[in-house]
C-alpha cells in the first residue's frame, strides 16, 4: 500500500486515476479547490498556495501531478501561475516525498507540422497558447530536478464518457451546427481512451519506484491506434445520437477563422482557436514502442471500443437526464 | 598569383574543395632521373585495413580521388599522388611511361606498409598496372583507362595532333586542362585547374600527352606492352569502373581490357563520363567490392563456388546436345513462319557459324540478338554457341530508348538481327562500329543465309567448333525492368546446362511431345530441352493476343503436352474459349500472382494440370508449381516445392517483435541451385548487394517475400512493399487478399510513417481523388483483419506503367502519407 497524493482529482482523469489507485488498494489524497467528487480523501487547497500543498503532502511518498489550468484562451499569467508556479511547489514539495509522476501534454511540442510516428520531441516555447508554453516551461522545471525520482507523461486527446473537453466540445457544438472540420478531417490523430490513460499513470506511478532508467524523460502516450479525424469526431457523434454530418472547410480557412474567432470572441470559450485548428488539421500520431516498454504497460481499448462503451454511457445518461428533452 | 609559386594548396583552398587539410603532405622519393623529387599527396593517415594508393591520369591531380578519400577513411589508409611536375609536385624534367611506373613503385615501396590496393584513371592506369607487376598488390582498380588501342578505335584528335599543336593545346593555352575539367560538373572545376595555372605548370600535362605512343618508333611502345601482358598476368581481384559517356576512352577500351582481364569485375555507371570518380560516388562501390573482395574472406568465396557450381562431370553444352541430335528428321521448332528439324537445324547453325568466323567473330564476343523468336533466332543462337559468342538478348516491348541503353552497354562487337532491326540498330548507334549479320540481304550487312565460301559445305565438320567450358559465359539475358531498371543477367554454359535439367524436370522426358509457350524467352528452351517448340501465330510483344483460338491452333501442329503461359495470355485464352475446350495435359503460368477463378477456367477448358512455378530471370525455375493441398485463408500465393538440386532460405526481415499476420517465419526468399546466374553483367554494385553467403553456398536475394508451409513455398510479394509496422514486418499482398475478398474490391495497402512504426492505410479501388471511405466500407474493411488499420480510403490505384497490372505501392504510400498528414 502506498500513500499518494493526487493534484487535480477533480477532473475526468483525476477521477480515473483515483479510482484506480483505490482499486488496487493505495491510500489516496485529493488536493485540488473544489470536492473532487472521487474515491480519495479531499484536502482542498489551492496548487499556487506553497504552504497548504505541503501540509497536504506530509507522510506520502507520492505525487501525481494533474492541476493545471486548461482552458482554451487562458490570460498569461493565470497560465503561468498555475501551470508554471504550480509545479514549482509541487517539486519542491516531492523532494519529501521522493517520488513524482508529472502529467504534461504533447503540445509542449507542438511545431505545427505533421508529426507522424515520431517519439516524443523536446518541449519547446513556441506554443500557440498561453497553456501550450506554460506547460512546456512547468516540463523543463521538472526535468531540470535531476535529484527526483519523476516520471513525465504526455498523454494525448484524453477522451472517454463524462469527458467535457473533447467528447463535450465536439458534441456541443455540433447540436448548434457550429462544427467544421478542417479539409474533411483528414489529418491522422492519436488519442487516448480514459483508461488506457489512468492505467499509464499508474504504471508512471510504479516505475517512479523501481526504473531509474525512465526517471526525468518525457514519455507520449496514446491508445496507439491513430485514426482520421473525421471518423474519431462522427464515431463520437454516433455515439451520442447524433447523424449529422460536420461541415468541411479547408484548412487555411479554419486557421485564419480560428485566429480571428479566437482572438475576439466575447466569452471565454471561443468556438474555435487557432490552436486547436492547427491541432485539428496536422496529423499527430507517435511511435509508442519506447513509451509502452519504459512504462511496462500497453493500451487496452482501441478506438472503436472506447466509441462502443461511449455510446453506452449516452444511452444511459439520456434514459437518466432530463437535458435531451 | 600566389598559385603558381605555392608548392602546395592552401587549408582554405583544400577545405572549400571538400579535402581536409591535414591530408595534404609533401614527400621526397627517389626520382627516376636520379634526382630526389618533392611530391605533394593527400594522405588520410593510417587504416587497419591497409593502404590504397591512387594515382591520377592526365591533367588531372589527386583531388579527383576526393570521394575515394572520404569514403574509404579511416578504414583505409587512402593516399592520392600528384606524380612528378603534375598538381602540386615539383615540376621536373618530362617523364617517360617506364619512368613514372619506376616512381610509382619507389613512392610505393618508400611509404607502403602492409596489404596495397592501387587505384588509377586514365593515364594512370598503364602507370599502376606496371606498378602492380612489380609490387604484388591485393588488389587492383581501374577507372576509364586503356593499355592499348582496340584495332578498330581511331584516335581523338588531340592526341593524334602534331607535336607542335599538342604544345600550343596542352601547355601554352589552358586549352586541355580546361577542356577535361568541363567534362565533369562545375563544382570539381576551380580545384581541377588549380595547379595547372600558367603554361610553365602545365610543360608535364604536354609531356604526358606526347608520351602516348602512336607509331611503333616511340619511346614508350615497349612500356605499354608490357603492361598490356602484366594487365593479362595478374591474378589479384580486379574492378573496372567504367563512366560511360566518355569520348576518349569509351566502351570499345572497356571491352578490351575486359578480353585481357576476363575475371575482372566491372561497373559502368551509365551517367558519369571521364572523370568517372567526381562524376559519381564511386568510394562505395570500392568499399563494398573491397569488403566482398576481404583477402580472409576470398578464401571462403573460393570454396563455396566450388561446391554450388557444378564441375565440368555431367556438363553438357546446349550446343553438345544439340549435335547429339544432328540426324534427327522431327522437328525442334514449329510456327508460322515453317519448321525445324535437329538435323536442319544443326547444318544450317553450322553454316551460319562459319559466315560468322568469317566475318570475325571469335570466342566470347558479346553478340546482340536482335531477332524476333523465330525460327532464324534458334538458328542464330546456336551458331553464336558453335564460335564461342555470347548472345545478347533483351525485351523489345521494353521500348526502343531502354533496348538501346541495354544493348549499348554491352558494347556488341557484331550484331544478328532482321533487316527492320539492323536499320534500326544502325541508325539508333545502337553497337558503333559492330560488324551486322542479318537473315536477308542489306548493304553493309552480311548476309548469314548466304554462305558464298564453296568449302563451308563440305568441310565444316573439319573447321570445328569453339570448344567451351562450363565457366565460359554463354548468355546475356535481362530483366524485365518491372521491379527497378532492368539489369543484364549473365549465365555460363555450366549455369545453362545445369537449367536444362532443372526444366527437365517440370515437364515430361517424352522427347517426342512439344511445349507451346507465350514466352519470347522460352521459345529458346527448345533445344535446351530437347523437345518440340510450338510457337502460337500471335504477336510476341502483345501477349494478349495468344488467346483461344491461337492456342488450339498450336497445340494441333504437334503433340503438344504443355503450355507455358503469361497472365496475360491465359486470361485471353479465358476470355475467347466460349465454352469450347483444348487438351493440354500440363498448363504453367508465370509471371504474376494468378487468381484462383483463373485457374479454375483454365483447368477446365485444358483438362489439363495447372501449376504456377516460382522463378525469376536470375534463377529459373525455383519451385515446380504444383499448388498442395490447399491452405485455408492461407496467404499469398503457394508455388509448389523446391526443385531438386535448389535451395529456398527464408531471410528474416530484422524486427523486434515477430507477431506477424502471415505464417511464422516469413522473410524475404534467398535461393541458389546449380542453375543460379553468374552476375549482373557490367554492375558489379548490384551483385554484391543481391548475393549473400550463408553455410559456404551462395544464395541470391529474390527480393520478394514468402514464407514456407513445410516444404511448399508461398509468396506474398516484393520487399520493397512489406509494411514495417510497429508490431513486426506485415505483408502487404496478405492483407490486401483478405480484404479484397471482403469487399470483392480491388485493395492496396500501405504503410504511413517513419520504418519501423508504420501504421496501415488501405486504399480500395474507386473512381474519383483520394478520399476517407465511407463507415461501411471500412468497418468491412476492418472486420476482415486482425491488426488495426488507421485509414481506410478511397480512390484510383496507381499502376506501373509497363504491366499496367501490379499496384505501384510506392507511389501510392507517399500520397496516401502526405493526404493523411493534414494540411
Amino acid at each position: 500500500m502506498l500513500r499518494v497524493l493526487v493534484t487535480g482529482a477533480s477532473s475526468l482523469l483525476g477521477r480515473a486515476v483515483v479510482a484506480g489507485l483505490v482499486q488496487r488498494g493505495d491510500e489516496v489524497t485529493c488536493f485540488q479547490r473544489r470536492p473532487s467528487a472521487s474515491l480519495g480523501v479531499d484536502v482542498l487547497g489551492d496548487i499556487r498556495d506553497a504552504d497548504a500543498l505541503h501540509a497536504a503532502a506530509r507522510g506520502h511518498a507520492a505525487i501525481i501531478h494533474l492541476a493545471a489550468l486548461v482552458a482554451p484562451r487562458p490570460r498569461w499569467c493565470d497560465a503561468y501561475d498555475i501551470n508554471v508556479g504550480g509545479t514549482c511547489n509541487v517539486l519542491d514539495t516531492a523532494r519529501d516525498c521522493g517520488r513524482l509522476v508529472y502529467i504534461s501534454t504533447p503540445s509542449v511540442a507542438f511545431h505545427d507540422l505533421p508529426s507522424m510516428g515520431s517519439a516524443a520531441e523536446a518541449a519547446c516555447y513556441g506554443g500557440l497558447d498561453a497553456y501550450a508554453r506554460s506547460k512546456a516551461m512547468a516540463e523543463v522545471e521538472v526535468l531540470s530536478r535531476r535529484d527526483l525520482a519523476s516520471v513525465i507523461l504526455r498523454p494525448h486527446l484524453v477522451w472517454g464518457p463524462g469527458d467535457t473537453q473533447l467528447v463535450g466540445r465536439i458534441v456541443s457544438r455540433a447540436r448548434q451546427g457550429r462544427l467544421v472540420l478542417p479539409d474533411h478531417g483528414r489529418a491522422l490523430l492519436d488519442t487516448t481512451y480514459i483508461d488506457d490513460a489512468a492505467a499509464a499513470i499508474l504504471a508512471g506511478l510504479d516505475r517512479s519506484g523501481d526504473a531509474p532508467a525512465v526517471w526525468g524523460r518525457p514519455l507520449v502516450v496514446t491508445g496507439n491506434d491513430p485514426r482520421p479525424l473525421a471518423e474519431l469526431v462522427t464515431g463520437i457523434l454516433r455515439a451520442a445520437g447524433i447523424s449529422r454530418s460536420p461541415r468541411s472547410l479547408p484548412a487555411p480557412l479554419v486557421d485564419r477563422i480560428g485566429r480571428v474567432v479566437g482572438r475576439w470572441w466575447p466569452t471565454d470559450e471561443p468556438p474555435l482557436t487557432q490552436f486547436a485548428a492547427r491541432q485539428l488539421s496536422v496529423a499527430h500520431w507517435f511511435d509508442q514502442r519506447d513509451t509502452q516498454a519504459a512504462l511496462r504497460w500497453t493500451p487496452v481499448v482501441s478506438v472503436d471500443e472506447g466509441i462502443g462503451r461511449l455510446t453506452t454511457w449516452f444511452h444511459e445518461q439520456g434514459s437518466s437526464a432530463p437535458r435531451l428533452r | 598569383m600566389a598559385l603558381d609559386t605555392a608548392l602546395s594548396p592552401t587549408s582554405e583552398q583544400l577545405t572549400a574543395w571538400g579535402i581536409d587539410p591535414s591530408w595534404s603532405r609533401r614527400v621526397s622519393i627517389n626520382g627516376a632521373d636520379g634526382r630526389p623529387v618533392d611530391w605533394h599527396v593527400f594522405d588520410t593517415g593510417p587504416g587497419p585495413r591497409g593502404t590504397i594508393v591512387c594515382v591520377h591520369g592526365n591533367p588531372t591531380w589527386a583531388y579527383a580521388w576526393r570521394d575515394v578519400l572520404t569514403t574509404l577513411s579511416p578504414a583505409w589508409r587512402v593516399i592520392a599522388v600528384d606524380q612528378t611536375g603534375m598538381g602540386f609536385s615539383e615540376r621536373g624534367r618530362p617523364r617517360v611511361l617506364e619512368q613514372r611506373i619506376e616512381e610509382v613503385v619507389s613512392f610505393c615501396r618508400q611509404e607502403v606498409s602492409g596489404p596495397l590496393v592501387l587505384v588509377a584513371h586514365d593515364w594512370g592506369g598503364p602507370i599502376s598496372i606496371g606498378a602492380a607487376g612489380q609490387l604484388g598488390v591485393e588488389a587492383l582498380i581501374l577507372a576509364n583507362t586503356a593499355v592499348a588501342k582496340p584495332v578498330d578505335v581511331k584516335l581523338p584528335p588531340l592526341i593524334a595532333a602534331s607535336r607542335a599543336l599538342v604544345n600550343v593545346i596542352c601547355r601554352l593555352t589552358p586549352l586541355f586542362v580546361d577542356g577535361t575539367a568541363r567534362m565533369t560538373s562545375q563544382q570539381h572545376r576551380v580545384a581541377l585547374r588549380a595547379p595547372y595555372r600558367t603554361a610553365k605548370r602545365r610543360a608535364a600535362v604536354r609531356d604526358f600527352v606526347a608520351d602516348i605512343p602512336l607509331s611503333p618508333k616511340d619511346v614508350s611502345v615497349e612500356a605499354l606492352e608490357r603492361c598490356a601482358e602484366i594487365l593479362g598476368s595478374l591474378e589479384c581481384p580486379m574492378l573496372l569502373l567504367w563512366g560511360a559517356n566518355d569520348p576518349v576512352f569509351h566502351d570499345r577500351f572497356l571491352r578490351d581490357l575486359r578480353a585481357r582481364a576476363p575475371h575482372a569485375d566491372v561497373q559502368r555507371f551509365a551517367d558519369a563520363g571521364h572523370l568517372v570518380a567526381l562524376d559519381t560516388p564511386i568510394g562505395a562501390v570500392v568499399a563494398d567490392w573491397l569488403d566482398a573482395n576481404n583477402p580472409t574472406e576470398r578464401l571462403d568465396d573460393n570454396n563455396s563456388q566450388k561446391s554450388s557450381v557444378s564441375s565440368d562431370d555431367g556438363f553438357l553444352s546446349v550446343l553438345a546436345a544439340v549435335k547429339q541430335r544432328a540426324e534427327d528428321p522431327s522437328p525442334v521448332y514449329v510456327g508460322p513462319d515453317g519448321s525445324l528439324s535437329w538435323a536442319a537445324l544443326a547444318t544450317r547453325s553450322q553454316r551460319v557459324a562459319q559466315v560468322l568466323i568469317d566475318d570475325g567473330v571469335v570466342k566470347g564476343d558479346r553478340v546482340a540478338l536482335l531477332i524476333p523468336p523465330s525460327l532464324d533466332l534458334l538458328v542464330a543462337v546456336c551458331a553464336l554457341w558453335r564460335c564461342g559468342a555470347v548472345p545478347v538478348v533483351a525485351d523489345a516491348s521494353a521500348g526502343l530508348t531502354s533496348l538501346k541503353a541495354l544493348m549499348r552497354a554491352q558494347s556488341p562487337r557484331y550484331v544478328v538481327g532482321t533487316k527492320l532491326t539492323v536499320l534500326l540498330a544502325r541508325s539508333l548507334r545502337v553497337a558503333p562500329h559492330a560488324g551486322y549479320g542479318l537473315f536477308g540481304s542489306l548493304p553493309g550487312a552480311r548476309d548469314l543465309g548466304h554462305h558464298s565460301h564453296s568449302h563451308s559445305q563440305s568441310q565444316s565438320h573439319d573447321r570445328g567448333d569453339v570448344t567451351v567450358t562450363s565457366s565460359d559465359v554463354a548468355a546475356i539475358v535481362h530483366t524485365s525492368g518491372a521491379t527497378g531498371p532492368a539489369k543484364a543477367v549473365r549465365y555460363t554454359h555450366g549455369q545453362l546446362s545445369a537449367q536444362r535439367a532443372a526444366m527437365g524436370a517440370l515437364l515430361d522426358s517424352d522427347p517426342d511431345t512439344a511445349f507451346t509457350t507465350s514466352f519470347a524467352a522460352f521459345m529458346l528452351l527448345s533445344p535446351l530441352l530437347g523437345k518440340t517448340c510450338v510457337r502460337p501465330d500471335f504477336d510476341i510483344n502483345q501477349p494478349s493476343t495468344l488467346g483461344f483460338n491461337e492456342l488450339q491452333d498450336a497445340s494441333q501442329r504437334a503433340r503438344v503436352t504443355a503450355a507455358w503461359l503469361s497472365p496475360a495470355s491465359a486470361k485471353q485464352v479465358v476470355a475467347t474459349a466460349k465454352g469450347r475446350s483444348l487438351s493440354i495435359p500440363l498448363v504453367m503460368l508465370a509471371g504474376a500472382p494468378i487468381a484462383p477463378s483463373l485457374r479454375k477456367d483454365l483447368a477446365t477448358i485444358t483438362g489439363g494440370e495447372i501449376r504456377t512455378p516460382y522463378g525469376m530471370t536470375e534463377c529459373l525455375p525455383v519451385t515446380d508449381g504444383v499448388q498442395g493441398e490447399v491452405h485455408e485463408g492461407q496467404p499469398g500465393v503457394g508455388v509448389g516445392v523446391a526443385l531438386e538440386g535448389c535451395v529456398i532460405v527464408i531471410d528474416r526481415l530484422d524486427a523486434p517483435d515477430q507477431r506477424v499476420v502471415a505464417a511464422e517465419g516469413w522473410g524475404e526468399i534467398l535461393v541458389s541451385a546449380p542453375w543460379l546466374f553468374d552476375g549482373y553483367e557490367g554492375a558489379v554494385r548490384a551483385d554484391l548487394s543481391s548475393t549473400v553467403h550463408r553455410g559456404g553456398i551462395r544464395f541470391h536475394r529474390t527480393g520478394d517475400v514468402g514464407y514456407l508451409v513445410g516444404e511448399e513455398l508461398f509468396v506474398l510479394g516484393r520487399r520493397i512493399h512489406v509494411i514495417d509496422a510497429a508490431v513486426g514486418p506485415l505483408a502487404s499482398v496478405a492483407l490486401e487478399g483478405r480484404v479484397g475478398d471482403a469487399l470483392a474490391r480491388e485493395v492496396a495497402a500501405v504503410g504511413v510513417g517513419p520504418k519501423g512504426a508504420q501504421v496501415v492505410a488501405l486504399v480500395v479501388e474507386r473512381e474519383g481523388s483520394l478520399r476517407l471511405a465511407p463507415k461501411e466500407t471500412s468497418d468491412a474493411a476492418r472486420a476482415a483483419l486482425d491488426i488495426s488499420v488507421a485509414a481506410v480510403l478511397e480512390g484510383v490505384l496507381p499502376r506501373d506503367r509497363r504491366h499496367q497490372s501490379k499496384v505501384d505501392r510506392t507511389a501510392l504510400g507517399v500520397t496516401v502519407s502526405d493526404f493523411l498528414a493534414g494540411r
